[in-house]
């Protein structure tokens, strides 16, 4: 019996000695990458208050609000074909931040959104912005996602303006070409401004930050087509109403995103 | 009246007097001979094996006759020989029946490295992590109840799921766990190891038991052996139905199990196993971390009450084994069905995908349900012949395995709105066949050196039917659109194609596997072994005659183990380091529900194990150490756990009071579980895991009262943790990004626990 006790002794204390060196090489390692939490403030640009057309037109702003809904960044740059009907992509997001922000177009200043964001640090080839109020895929989104005042001129032509920018299927959607396929342009995509081409790395503790360029809003739009009450009708059967759709939906002209 | 005793190969087919020399793997007491009614404490902790040169002992590999006034056949079927130090076999005992135990599943705990979670529900098969391998619910582990593979090739869930759920507890006598594939004898799906359940009663008589608690818990349990027959002859039936704690974790389950075993004339046992298992549940799975942080969703509830499955299983399994002299020949059959719907949302409103042919959808919903059935008909048999060489007992076994499973499978997509499919993901049927041969020997090179191992070699068919081959067409008629059909008749430019895709293949795979077993010098023997094991590929990613892609194991083991009874104490302690390298590993994927091929991943690590048996007490415990990681970056695999620490005691004895002259006898039990914390994708750790499980029962005459606890101390846990996309519409805007979420452990469940033995 005291001959075998030492033998179980031994074994345990070299189990002991060999899982305690094993436990430090476990410790050690990771599966790589990191969560992170920052920041999100967008703003308006320098002299976005007046702004000239290729039309001629001279462009005077007193009221630009633009309404974000929310923002992700994405690992890849999206390719066309398939995708091109899809709004949601699973596992290309690396960030995201959920919460709206009406932004002042017409501030240079930062405007912070209300909740951080989060993701991973990885880097980020493409932005999306949502324009959006609730269901990306709704029907009918009665959100004001732009909110515009001022006036435009063009020779002896003064013309004040108003717009209200919804996006609905009845106002915004575009039929289908084939009938053979109907969600050949589903109404989220009128909805996501995609793809915004930045190269950023996301990490703890930073900013990004989004500025919103009004100088492409107008670059097609002739005032001239605006019904002589000035009010942008909401609705793309309008050609003036279209082409400022168009413009606040132009990705990387209306869109810069930076990491600070 | 002469009577047969057959040695266990222990004695005849072990190097002498090595410390694990393994008992029989089921000891058949005398059929003749009534066996206490009792269950005989202590002695159920099996002794330490004679060494074969200890004086008095028989000549190894030779069967004796006895003469005696006792009349018994003492007879069980052989165990294969031990393959190191880690091939571990526990006798259930006591730390079956006082340490709570949900399911047979649990007892895996017994041997070290061993972490069981569920995020499915309690009608769905445990995830079982080994030795840093998640072998999800099988699919790397083989599983056996009497050397029947519990394992389901062709099930889509997992190929290899095994669902252990009908297996009751009090009826497993003994467990055999191999950590590692070096034993000839395992087959498919022994990637990181295997199990093997024997199934038995050592209570005779006839056992009625009821327990009630903690969230509408309620089980009744009828078990039965005639006093006059063997552990082997047994009937049991088990009825379960609990509310379930948090929202949506009810579930109700049924078992009988029965087993009958006699000679076969002078020299051989038969035995016939049957059993029937019905269950339906509901699951709660996922809760994502930052809404229960922010207060939308509470510890223990659910997203999607459509949650949840229900399974079942009926099958007979007959065996036949013989031991003459020197020769001993085993044959065994089966014939297993089963079903299983499975009904899991990992990822909430996320998946859908928009397609130009589809009418404008927005996400629908990401319920799975999964449908699988598969008939298995199962066939094994061996011959092991012993001999002498160069003065010393010498094994050779030659043994084949053939199964065929036949496998129905559909996986749809739920819409939340409805609850109605709006789209099938897979719909296959599968002819898989797996027949297998194996030569094993045990050699002696010394008294004191034995070289166990062997080869073994299995061709894999498969014959596979996709009836929903054609998901997508890149330019589809314009006449007849593909609208929202899932399964496509239609090909390039509308071209008609039949939806059904059949495709067939083969591959066959040779697997050495050796290990050195030296000893025992003082009660020490030490150890090395190599093995290579395989795992068969899913019939989903089987390609026409495309080389089939298995997955390779190639593990390497060394260590040393301790056998002896150091002080009247019966005591084993195992220390074990290990290395596995596996060339296509499987990745959990909550995309998808399941586990996906992914590249190379390496595994190191160590544990160190024993138990210890007194005649008051039994005391079993185990701590593993491993580092896992992906072959091409170095990274550590997600999800596995570092550390995993396992410990069960349980102490009896009579209390010094009489009650009618009879003894009140006390139990009582401790069941300890510590995990470290486990990698996460994105360089995140897990928390750690530490509960307590207890019981304490008086017994008085044939009556037992007890009262068993789980999460003694009510620790608030999370037993799977999981970063990935998911969208569960909690917030305004679709969370898109990797967030983390978790399945939460049980809190504190009592169960007052009423028996009676006739």
């Amino acid at each position: 019996v005291t001959r075998s006790a030492h033998p179980a002794a031994g074994v345990a204390a070299v189990g002991i000695i060999t899982l305690i060196a094993v436990i430090a090489l476990g410790a050690c390692g990771s599966t790589g990458g990191n969560v992170v939490t920052f920041d999100v403030a967008a703003s308006g640009t320098e002299g976005a208050r007046t702004l000239d057309t290729a039309l001629g037109w001279h462009v005077a702003l007193t009221r630009a609000t633009l309404h974000l809904g929310a923002v992700y960044l994405n690992l890849s740059v999206p390719i066309s074909g398939s995708q091109e009907t899809n709004c949601i992509l699973p596992g290309v997001y690396t960030a995201e931040q959920l919460s709206p922000l009406d932004v002042d177009v017409l501030s240079a200043s930062l405007q912070r959104f209300a909740v951080k964001a989060t993701g991973t640090d990885d880097e980020a080839r493409t932005g999306e912005v949502w324009l959006t109020g609730g269901d990306v895929n709704a029907s009918t989104d009665t959100t004001t996602i732009a909110d515009l005042a001022g006036t435009a001129t063009r020779d002896a032509q003064v013309l004040p303006f108003t717009a209200r920018v919804t996006i609905s299927s009845g106002n915004r959607g575009i039929a289908p070409s084939d009938p053979s396929q109907p969600s050949q342009h589903p109404i989220c995509k009128q909805r996501i401004v995609s793809p915004i081409a930045i190269d950023l790395r996301p990490r703890d503790g930073g900013t990004l930050v989004i500025v919103v360029d009004p100088q492409q809003w107008f670059a097609n739009v002739d005032f001239t087509a605006v019904p002589a009450d000035g009010v942008f009708p909401d609705s793309n059967a309008n050609i003036a109403s279209q082409n400022l759709f168009s413009g606040l939906r132009a990705a990387t002209a209306t869109f810069q995103l930076s990491f600070q | 009246m002469i009577c047969l005793f057959a040695f266990p190969p222990g004695l005849h087919a072990q190097p002498a007097g090595a410390p694990d020399t393994p008992a029989p793997a089921a000891p058949a007491d005398a059929p003749e001979t009534p066996a206490p009614a009792a269950p005989p404490a202590p002695a159920e902790t099996p002794a330490p094996a004679a060494p074969a040169d200890a004086p008095g002992a028989p000549p190894p590999g030779e069967t004796i006759t006895i003469t005696d006034r006792l009349s018994a056949i003492v007879r069980g079927h052989e165990a294969a020989p031990d393959v190191g130090v880690q091939d571990i076999r526990v006798e259930a005992g006591k730390l079956s029946t006082e340490i709570p135990h949900k399911d047979a599943t649990e007892l895996l705990g017994w041997a070290p490295g061993f972490l069981l979670t569920n995020e499915g529900g309690e009608g769905h098969a445990e995830q079982i992590f080994l030795r840093g391998f998640d072998a999800r619910e099988g699919q790397d582990i083989e599983l056996r109840v009497n050397g029947d593979v519990v394992n389901q090739a062709g099930n889509l869930h997992g190929n290899g799921y095994a669902d252990l759920h009908f297996i009751i507890p009090e009826l497993v006598q003994s467990l055999r766990v191999v950590e590692g594939p070096y034993d000839p004898r395992q087959g498919n799906f022994a990637v990181a190891g295997g199990a093997d359940y024997e199934l038995g009663l050592t209570r005779r008589g006839l056992t009625g038991s009821y327990e009630q608690g903690s969230f509408g818990t309620r089980r009744a349990l009828v078990l039965w052996g005639a006093p006059g027959s063997n552990s082997h002859n047994f009937g049991g039936v088990e009825l379960y139905q609990t509310d379930g704690f948090g929202q949506n974790r009810d579930a109700r389950r049924a078992t009988a199990l029965g087993q009958v075993e006699d000679r076969l004339g002078n020299d051989g046992l038969w035995r016939l196993t049957t059993g029937a298992y019905l269950t339906d549940y509901h699951s709660a799975g996922v809760v994502r971390e930052d809404d229960y942080a922010a207060g939308r969703k509470g510890f223990y509830d659910t997203y999607d009450f459509g949650q949840g499955g229900s399974a079942s299983r009926a099958f007979v399994l007959g065996d036949i084994e013989v031991q003459h002299a020197d020769v001993t020949t085993h044959h065994q059959l089966s014939v297993t069905a089963q079903t299983l719907r499975l009904r899991e949302d990992f990822t909430g409103f996320l998946l859908d995908q928009q397609t130009p042919f589809q009418q404008p959808h927005g996400q629908r919903g990401d319920l799975i349900d999964l449908e699988s059935d598969v008939v298995t008909g199962q066939a094994q048999g061996w011959m092991r012949r012993r001999g002498v060489v160069a003065q010393l007992p010498q094994d050779l076994e030659l043994g084949y395995f053939a199964r065929v499973d036949h496998s129905s499978s559909q996986d749809y997509r739920i819409e939340d709105a409805t609850g109605h499919p709006y789209h099938k993901d897979a719909d296959l049927d599968a002819l898989l066949g797996d027949i297998g041969l194996y030569a094993a020997v045990n050699a002696r090179l010394t008294p004191w050196a034995a070289l166990r191992g062997g080869v073994r070699s299995d061709l894999f068919t498969y014959d596979v039917i996709d009836h929903c081959a054609a998901h997508d067409v890149a330019h589809p008629s314009k006449v007849t659109p593909p609208g929202d059909a899932s399964c496509l008749s239609q090909e390039d430019f509308g071209h008609y194609r039949e939806p059904v895709q059949r495709v067939t293949t083969a591959g066959a795979v040779v697997l050495p596997r050796a290990s050195l077993v030296l000893g025992p010098f003082a009660g020490v023997s030490p150890s090395i072994s190599y093995g290579e094991g395989v795992r068969s590929i899913d019939p989903s990613y089987v390609s026409q005659d495309v080389k089939t892609p298995f997955a390779r194991v190639a593990s390497y083991e060394a260590g040393i183990a301790y056998k002896g009874s150091p002080g009247e104490l019966d005591t084993t302690l195992r220390l074990a380091t290990f290395r596995t390298h596996v060339d296509r590993d499987l990745i959990f994927s909550e995309t998808v529900g399941r586990n996906v091929l992914a590249g190379g991943t390496t595994r190191l690590g160590g544990s160190l194990s024993g138990r210890v048996t007194g005649t008051w007490f039994d005391h079993n415990a185990s701590v593993t150490v491993v580092r896992s990681t992906f072959d091409d970056t170095g990274r550590l695999i997600p999800y596995v756990p570092d550390v995993v620490v396992r410990s069960d005691s349980v102490v009896f004895g009579d209390l010094p009071w009489q009650l009618d002259g009879k003894p009140l006898r006390a139990i009582s039990g401790l069941g300890v579980t510590f995990v470290g914390p486990r990698a996460l994708p994105y360089g995140q750790r897990s928390d750690t895991i530490l509960t307590i499980d207890g019981s304490i029962s008086m017994t008085w005459d044939r009556y037992t009262l007890g009262l068993k606890a789980s999460n003694l101390l009510d620790t608030r846990y999370r037993l799977g943790e999981y970063n990935y996309a998911s969208d569960f519409r909690s917030q305004a805007e679709p969370t898109l990004t990797i967030s983390r979420q978790f399945t939460a452990g049980a809190p504190r469940t009592l169960l007052l626990h009423v028996e009676v033995t006739l």
